[in-house]
């Protein structure tokens, strides 16, 4: 790289000097900061009493925060270089970036990947634990948007020419019609990726990469009816998930009446929904929350916003969630204004990817969704996650730096 | 080339507006649309459901502690406490967390695997740590014990209820020992003490669980009861916020609320009066055999104030459910040796046993009152100016009433009496004649007045209070009620409760004031604040107080002349009427009740008490005398019983007693030292103090002197001067009296160089007065000069009983 800059900087060079997003910046720093408070609030009582076997606390109540904030600290950064680089870069770096997601998934499985709650989804690498479907996600996508941004023209030069006379040719021909063939290589490997994952298994793991493939595969203009298809099998698939294994049925009924159950499967249901309405219309103060008194499990967690509407109250949690509603939005604007279709898929893949986690998290939380163990960004307790979480942030970002500033008129 | 590139170009426009849209379709959903139900359920679950998580959240987050409230003492009009409370604890025992004390992962045998059989065995040796401890130290069973400890679902088991301190403190001690803080805990509770245990036991009552009490123990009768609210008090909580292992937080909200302590009693009743009359009840129910209990009370007739109500068979409340009485349990050991004490029949007598102690019969049930009534019928005549203390009235033996001959008890008849006479008599004849006289409806009207209509209660502060069973009004009053206005005359043929008769009765003597019979005095708080006093209530004035003031003089000669002479106790000028009721109802039996309704100072009423024994038990079927051959009457039996008992009575509440002139001579006089002085100078010095004299020895001067100077002695008593060498000697014997008329008595004693003061009967030359108890027992040894009391009654014998075929009731 250094060598080529000599010269003087190509006009793709300067574009990607240019000015960062800053409505897109400044939502992301204050749900940085809004989080790492409630991760503080939140996690203070299981730090105090060091419950969680995992982790040795030491009985000091600001374990978690600590460690929170440092990884914020290391996000931002991340987040920061990685909105200096040109994203055009990362077309051929999502290759990479998949292949090591790949390798990685698949160490996972081996005796190297660490276990935690019935199963296998850590690893450590440098002495730093992380979940490998957590870079899965940014691969997909990246790789995805990559090859997707040429599709029809810009892929390949002129279609393939089918021989008609061969069974093979017809039947290929005509796959390539209904836009069959140029899914193959997507499906495939997010097939494997997606394999891997389950097997770990790693339900919400799943979903949202399926979630983060599909929109950059919606949004790239695969025709309508392969979704509508896919979305008819995903729900018969689902509705038989539900109504004929046990462990679904329960979980239904779970959700739809958590206290059948009050200290088993309902318990966390119902500790969150107390949690959320005990907190009422204002709240019962920052840090004052009784619930994170060992009552709610996974508070600072997956649980962390039933902490925020018990002490924010409903005022509150819609701060946040219209905070979150204008990251998303500005996150599609920001798409929509990309100066490539790879700007356009990449944003929108990975806005998709947090909009998904950031809705169904909540939902989950407010008994308004059956319980999956998803995150909420930015808030849920957890550093790598962060970091990704802010390195995808700062990707958006770089492409930010590329889009035309609106003509003087 | 340059048509694909068009077309690519064309078809690259038309990607790049399907993937404008469809990413505006993902913006409006994701960004906006899915947000909607989000809100939509916190708006539910935050404002709509509000009140109730935040309820839920309060019950889980907080802890509540109930801080029970002390009941309140309840005292006796001298300020002794008849019932209190104390702290108690329970032992409550968590097979749960017997269980997990014992931790499962540290059993592991060599491969590392979990060794259960090591681990069942710890925790077996835990259990058995447990329950012979609570064996040694609280004798608890140990087959209920262990299979309580294995509810090891459960973290509440209640081992031990109401330990007193030591227990506490020994249980407290094995705890710390073995470290078993969590296993084993002790809460504290409350718990009623009767310090007096059976004492007024049914105007008390006692604490026990009911079905609304939520598993508290709430009085159950009495005054327990009837004051609930008041004693009670309410009880306060602590409030804490916890966490979900119930451990208190660091910024803890605590709320106080404080309990508010039971107020305090103050009875009118007294203790030692009420221990006299439970005594006087077991007393003669011992003496004469009797079958069915009795009842005893005694009033302030002038306030309505109780000082006693006693009630046999009785029961402790300290254990309310034990059966004390001694006939209640002989008849119950009879049962069960013949049916076992297992089977149904025999579980089936042990609760109407105990229903039957726990009966206050002073208050719940009826009697015919008897001749105890017709002091109430004469003044009714009185008082309407029908008789007057100047008529005559002939009693042949029997009277025909509306074509029934009623006898008189004297069948040979009373002949030629005064009214005075005819009710020291207790003539029925005469007081058929005076019933006559007042006519039904006026009868009827005075009984309305006397508070003892049906639906009359007297309105003491009791609960289970009765009303009386009477005629029907319209037959009464109608021709056919002639026979029953006759027979009530005398006090048959209708029932009421003895708490409406005692009370009616007052009204006879105080003046004619119908009041409101009362228990408690007056309410005290915590503090000592009184908080309630009670005044006297007066219902309705139903006779005139001239009126009154004519019946005392008539009831103080009953017992002067009477028959109620048995009553006599010299210097109390004790009034009354004696009562001999049979059971109307109970036509296959012929148990009669045996009353005295008695008061004294004759002139002054301070108290009134009405004294039965329900069936004495007859020597032989239709005979009048009892196994210990007294004849059965109230006169004979009750009389001298309630006198004792009411000179008690006003010998404890300090009212001096007053002497006739004839009285005076048997008034004890002080010993005067007479030692050293002439044999005559010291007779004619004994003479004047009303004293008698014998020598022992010879000699002219007195040398030694029984008794010594300054010794009370009976007046007319015989005292002893030694002469010469002749010195006192030691101890003597006391010797039976028993049986000895009053004279007789003296002497024997005299003999012995002993001093007789007598109570009861002071007629000493009415042979037909004998002796029925002394004061220190026969053989006992005592030095020479001691006074022994000797109780004298006469034996009324001139009294036929008639039964009830001819109506021949009363005495």
């Amino acid at each position: 790289m250094r060598k080529r800059a000599k010269r003087d900087l190509t006009i793709e060079q300067q574009l990607a000097r240019g000015p960062i997003d800053l409505p897109f910046l400044a939502l992301v720093l204050l749900l940085t900061a809004a989080g790492l408070i409630m991760v503080l609030s939140a996690s203070y009582a299981s730090a105090m009493y060091d419950l969680d076997p995992n982790v040795k606390t030491g009985g000091n109540p600001y374990y978690y925060f600590m460690r929170q904030a440092v990884f914020a600290g290391l996000g931002l950064v991340a987040m920061f270089v990685i909105s200096k680089i040109d994203y055009q870069r990362f077309r051929w770096m999502s290759v990479f970036v998949l292949g090591v997601a790949i390798v990685l998934l698949a160490l996972v499985l081996t005796p190297l990947g660490r276990s935690g709650g019935g199963a296998q989804r850590w690893i450590s690498l440098l002495g730093i634990r992380f979940q490998p479907s957590e870079i899965a996600k940014v691969g997909i996508i990246l790789y995805f948007s990559a090859r997707l941004s040429k599709r029809g023209s810009q892929l390949k030069g002129p279609p393939k020419k089918w021989n008609k006379r061969t069974v093979i040719g017809r039947v290929g021909a005509f796959f390539d019609q209904i836009g069959l063939l140029e899914l193959v290589p997507y499906v495939t490997v997010l097939g494997i990726v997606l394999i891997l994952v389950i097997l770990e298994p790693h339900l919400s793991g799943t979903i949202l990469i399926a979630v983060a493939a599909a929109s950059v595969l919606f949004a790239s203009g695969i025709r309508m009816y392969w979704f509508t298809s896919g979305a008819a099998l995903f729900a018969v698939a689902l509705v038989f998930i539900i109504t004929q294994t046990e462990y679904m049925t329960a979980r239904i009924n779970i959700w739809k009446d958590p206290f059948i159950a009050p200290q088993g499967d309902g318990f966390q249901v119902i500790q969150s929904q107390i949690a959320i309405g005990s907190g009422g219309l204002l709240g019962v103060g920052l840090g004052n929350s009784r619930q994170k008194y060992l009552f709610l499990p996974e508070e600072h967690n997956d649980c962390i916003f039933a902490i925020v509407c018990e002490e924010l109250g409903l005022v509150g949690a819609c701060i946040i969630m219209i905070l979150f509603a204008m990251l998303i939005i500005r996150g599609y604007w920001l798409a929509l204004h990309a100066r490539d279709r790879f700007g356009t898929l990449l944003v929108v893949g990975t806005i998709t990817l947090v909009a998904t986690q950031t809705i169904l998290n909540i939902g989950v939380v407010t008994g308004a969704l059956p319980t999956t163990g998803i995150s909420l960004p930015f808030f849920s307790y957890g550093g790598t996650a962060l970091v990704i979480q802010l390195a995808q942030m700062g990707m958006i970002l770089s492409v930010s730096r590329q889009i035309a500033a609106p003509r003087a008129e | 080339m340059e048509q694909s590139n068009r077309k690519s170009r064309h078809s690259g426009e038309k990607n790049n507006r399907s993937l404008f849209r469809r990413t505006i379709a993902l913006m409006v959903c994701l960004g906006i649309l899915a947000f909607a139900p989000m809100v939509h359920q916190l708006y539910k679950l935050q404002i709509v459901e509000h009140d109730q998580w935040e309820q839920r959240a309060a019950n889980q987050q907080t802890k509540s502690m109930t801080v029970t409230a002390n009941r309140g003492t309840i005292y006796d009009r001298d300020g002794r406490a008849m019932a209190l409370s104390a702290t108690v604890y329970r032992l409550i025992l968590s097979p749960l967390a017997v269980m997990d004390s014992v931790d499962k992962n540290k059993y592991v045998d060599d491969n590392g695997h979990k060794d259960k059989e090591a681990y069942e065995q710890a925790l077996e040796a835990k259990r058995t740590l447990i329950i012979n401890g609570l064996v040694d130290i609280l004798g608890l069973d140990e087959e209920t014990l262990w299979k309580r400890i294995q509810r090891t679902k459960s973290a509440y088991e209640e081992v031990a209820l109401e330990l007193e301190d030591e227990e506490a403190k020994a249980i407290r001690e094995f705890i710390q020992e073995n470290k078993l803080a969590n296993m084993l805990y002790l809460t504290p509770d409350s718990k009623r003490y009767y310090p007096f245990s059976s004492v007024a036991a049914h105007v008390l009552g006692y604490m026990a669980e009911n079905e609304n009490s939520g598993g508290r123990k709430v009085g159950a009768q009495g005054i327990e009861a009837l004051y609930e609210d008041a004693l009670s008090g309410k009880s306060g909580r602590v409030v804490t916020s916890r966490n979900a292992y119930g451990m208190e937080l660091p910024s803890g909200y605590d709320m106080y609320f404080d309990a508010q302590n039971g107020y305090n009693l103050n009875l009118t009743l007294d203790q030692r009066v009420q221990a006299m009359a439970e005594q006087t009840l077991a007393e003669g129910i011992e003496t004469y055999d009797v079958q069915k209990g009795g009842f005893c009370i005694a009033m302030d007739p002038s306030t309505g104030a109780i000082l006693a109500m006693a009630s046999t068979p009785d029961f402790d409340p300290n254990s309310y459910a034990s059966i004390l009485d001694p006939g209640l349990l002989s008849g119950l050991e009879a049962l069960g040796q013949t049916v076992g004490t297992d089977s149904d029949e025999y579980s089936a007598q042990v609760s109407a046993a105990r229903n039957k102690q726990w009966r206050n019969k002073a208050l719940s049930d009826t009697y015919e009152p008897g001749s105890t009534f017709k002091p109430l019928t004469v003044a009714m005549a009185l008082e309407e100016g029908l008789i007057s203390l100047d008529d005559h009235y002939h009693c042949s033996g029997v009277k025909t009433v509306g074509g029934w001959p009623i006898r008189c008890h004297k069948r040979s008849g009373h002949g030629d009496q005064t009214l005075t006479q005819a009710v020291e008599n207790s003539c029925n004849v005469a007081l058929m004649e005076i019933a006559e006289k007042i006519g039904a409806e006026r009868f009827w009207s005075y009984m309305m007045d006397y508070g003892l209509g049906m639906t009359d209660s007297t309105g003491i502060d009791l609960v289970g209070e009765e009303g009386s069973i009477l005629w029907d009004e319209e037959t009464f009053k109608g021709p056919y009620g002639a026979s029953a206005l006759a027979t009530g005359s005398f006090g048959q043929t209708f029932k009421v409760t003895p708490i409406q008769m005692i009370t009616a009765f007052a009204s006879v003597i105080n003046g004619g004031h119908l009041i409101t019979p009362y228990l408690v005095q007056s309410i005290q708080d915590d503090n000592g604040n009184n908080v309630y006093n009670r005044e006297i209530e007066e219902v309705r004035q139903v006779i005139s107080e001239s009126t009154s003031q004519v019946v005392r003089g008539i009831l103080e000669s009953v017992v002067e002349n009477g028959s109620g002479h048995n009553a006599y106790m010299s210097g109390y000028r004790i009034s009354g009427k004696t009562g001999t009721s049979e059971k109307r109802d109970e036509q296959d039996n012929d148990d009669v009740i045996c009353s005295f309704m008695g008061y004294a100072p004759a002139d002054d009423p301070k108290v009134l008490v009405l004294l039965a024994y329900d069936s004495p038990k007859r020597s032989a079927p239709g005979s009048n005398y009892t196994v210990s051959g007294t004849y059965i009457s109230g006169g004979n039996i009750t009389a001298p019983m309630a006198g004792k008992l009411i000179a008690n009575i006003l010998d404890d509440m300090g009212v001096e007693r007053r002497y006739s002139s004839e009285e005076l001579t048997a008034v004890d006089t002080t010993m005067r030292s007479v030692v050293g002085q002439e044999l005559t100078a010291a007779k004619s010095m004994l003479e004047k103090a009303g004293l008698r004299c014998r020598t022992i020895g010879t000699g002219a001067r007195v040398t030694a002197q029984v008794p010594a100077a300054g010794v009370s002695i009976p007046g007319q008593s015989t005292v002893i001067l030694y002469l010469g060498d002749e010195r006192p000697g030691g101890e003597v014997e006391v010797p039976t009296l028993k049986g000895l008329s009053p004279a007789a008595a003296k002497s024997r004693l005299e003999d012995m160089g002993l001093f007789m003061r007598s109570a009861g009967v002071s007629d000493y030359t009415d042979a037909s007065v004998s002796a029925v108890s002394q004061s220190l027992e026969a053989g006992a040894t005592v030095a020479i000069g001691t006074v022994v009391e000797v109780h004298f009654v006469s034996n009324v014998m001139d009294y036929d009983v008639a039964n009830k075929n001819d109506y021949g009731w009363e005495r």
